[in-house]
């Protein structure tokens, strides 16, 4: 008789990857305060330069390698001196929200509904997109989501962007695509444009946009602003004003506002001279933002064969999410 | 009222530079500017790929055409919060098209020939290269001209040199002594040829043109210099160094944006739109002087 097998049982793991390595679950098992990530793997509403359907797979790619890569026990940030360790438990993974790319409408009904559900919760959401059209749907559901959980609550609003996105329509595109998120936003019951700050804007903007912006209050710091006045000072006035008399943060991060020489792979490259540098010091300025909800979006893979567009989107996760990724501790 | 096309998304409809009407050297009148497409190879260059770049340049160009589209109400460079007026672009700016790929003597001959009669009906040609064998032929047909150069390879010393500086791999500062040096360079009296090859931005910018260069400029400045230069008669412009088909660069697609966003410099300075930043340049120049 031969003796029985051991049979080596490891835990499994899904396979793939998740955001931050984070594990996977259901919209309704995302905590309080923790992040939940919604994948809008969708680019039908882009107008040129497709790809980012690919965007979400990327950025989790990207977040688990550079996560495995960094220190897994304390440890400090030689720029700031900041000292801290992992934390655990902070993100969830609830995967990608259901995409039908002839239908709009039931594409934004299927993120919102991801997103609401998060943010009724308690719950952070987290949105990957997909091309700029998607933060309205992924904002839409937090809207709704923070009108059921805090029924008068206002949220300011950040957008880092290399363009407005605030026209009415885009020609045979109609009223919703990338170009006009954010006027969609502005029309959102529980946020004014007055509380609307636009970050990075650079080149030649529709001049009509702009005025309408401006003169319903709204801020729009450009390229320029950020090379003249510095990352941090412009972003502590963009903070400043989004949060007048409001209760949470919502922030579009377009990964398009940085140079394109740095980082080609997205839909509507500009040549802002923002380097990843005065990016991540804008994002640095967050880190401890009342953030409600936000969204990172533009990261299309098939557009920059070196990959590294996607690595710079997840050191960009990195910096804005640095209160929840990590706890403070003393320094020795 | 400015001549409007149908809302078309930018990659659809006959392509045109920024959507400019369809035009023949005969229908040109004083002030036009003439777009020309040289769509053929440097049998020099280290790579094949140089005879795609005048469709290149037009696909990104159309994303610029704001004169031509009716979403938008009028641009506004965001940086000195300056409204552009583009109307009267349409009428002055005309597409004639690509010269027809034949025997090398005859493309160069037509070259000459279609040069001669656009600085006889007092229009700027814009060629878009292409290769850069073609610019001397473009300066052979122009009697006598004085040519400035932004990148490329250096060719003549008295031509004026934006970048690369005769004595090192720079850029001219945009400021004080250098225009001054070009005031005093140039004669009047002479065509003016302007030879714009990718290889003057940075390297950092530029780096998958076919020969990317240490040093150069960034955008700003070659915007500055062009828009400065739009002020002056410019006989022919010509772009050359694009390659579309290098690895990575077709889909990226960062050439042609870099030298088209800075040609609207030179495009709406020719015009006499004046983009702000040569405004700021002249006005600081004011100051100095």
């Amino acid at each position: 008789m031969t003796a029985p097998l051991t049979i080596f049982q490891p835990p499994f793991s899904q396979p793939g990857f998740r955001l931050f390595d984070g594990p996977a679950g259901d919209v309704a098992e995302v905590g309080t305060g923790q992040i939940g990530v919604v994948g809008m793997p969708s680019d039908w509403t882009h107008s040129s330069r497709l790809g980012t359907r690919f965007g979400p797979v990327a950025l989790r790619k990207a977040t688990t390698l550079l996560h495995a890569t960094r220190p897994q026990a304390a440890s400090v940030d030689p720029d700031t001196g900041y000292c801290s360790r992992l934390a655990a438990d902070w993100v969830v993974d609830c995967g990608d929200a259901p995409i039908t790319p002839q239908d709009v409408d039931a594409t934004t009904q299927a993120i919102a509904a991801m997103t609401e559900a998060l943010t009724v919760g308690g719950a952070i959401p987290l949105a990957l997109g997909g091309d700029h059209y998607n933060s309205f749907p992924a904002c839409l559901g937090y809207s709704r989501g923070l009108i059921r959980r805090a029924p008068g609550a206002r949220f300011g609003y950040i957008q880092i962007d290399g363009h407005l996105d605030f026209s009415d329509r885009l020609g045979a595109w109609g009223t919703h695509n990338h170009a006009t998120n954010a006027r969609r936003i502005s029309e959102l019951p529980n946020v004014d444009v007055a509380n609307m700050v636009w970050v990075g804007i650079t080149g030649w903007v529709d001049g009509g946009d702009l005025a309408l912006i401006e003169q319903q209050g709204g801020r729009v710091f450009s390229a320029g602003d950020v090379h003249k006045l510095g990352a941090s000072e412009v972003m502590r006035q963009a903070l400043a004003h989004a949060m007048q008399g409001c209760d949470e943060l919502y922030l579009s991060i377009d990964i398009d506002a940085m140079d394109a020489g740095y980082l080609p792979g997205t839909g509507s490259i500009v040549h802002s001279g923002i380097t990843p540098r005065q990016y991540y010091d804008l994002l640095d300025g967050l880190a401890e933002a009342p953030l409600g909800g936000l969204d990172i979006v533009e990261v299309s893979p098939p557009l920059d064969p070196s990959e590294r567009t996607e690595f710079l989107a997840a050191e960009m996760l990195f910096r804005v999410l640095r209160r929840f990724r990590t706890r403070p501790v003393a320094a020795a | 009222m400015p001549l409007r096309s149908a809302p078309l998304p930018r990659m659809a409809g006959h392509l045109s530079f920024m959507r400019a009407q369809p035009k023949t050297i005969r229908d040109l009148r004083p002030g036009d500017l003439a777009v020309l497409g040289l769509p053929f190879e440097d049998t020099g260059a280290p790579f094949a790929g140089q005879s795609l770049a005048p469709r290149a340049l037009r696909e990104t160009s159309v994303y610029f055409g704001w004169h031509a589209n009716p979403q938008f109400s009028h641009p506004v460079d965001i940086d000195a919060r300056q409204e552009i007026c583009t109307d009267g672009l349409h009428a002055k700016l005309g597409d004639l098209g690509d010269l027809a790929p034949v025997s090398e003597d005859r493309i160069h001959a037509a070259l000459r020939e279609a040069t001669l009669q656009i600085f006889r009906a007092e229009a700027c040609a814009i060629l878009l290269g292409g290769s850069d064998q073609l610019s001397r032929t473009v300066q052979k047909a122009l009697p006598g001209c004085q040519a400035v150069q932004f990148g490329g390879t250096l060719q003549v010393a008295r031509d004026f040199h934006v970048a690369p500086l005769p004595h090192g791999t720079g850029c001219s500062p945009s400021a004080g002594a250098s225009l001054a040096e070009f005031a005093l360079w140039r004669d009047g009296s002479k065509p003016l040829f302007v030879r714009f090859d990718l290889s003057v931005f940075r390297t950092s910018l530029s780096a998958l043109c076919d020969r990317p260069r240490l040093g150069g400029c960034d955008l700003e400045t070659v915007s500055q210099w062009l828009g400065i230069l739009g002020q002056h008669r410019v006989s022919a412009i010509m772009l050359t160094g694009l390659n579309p088909s290098r690895p990575g660069m077709g889909v990226v697609k960062v050439g042609q944006r870099l030298m088209v966003t800075a040609l609207l410099a030179f495009v709406y300075a020719r015009l006499g739109f004046l983009a702000p930043y040569a405004k700021q340049v002249i006005a600081e120049e004011t100051e100095l002087t």
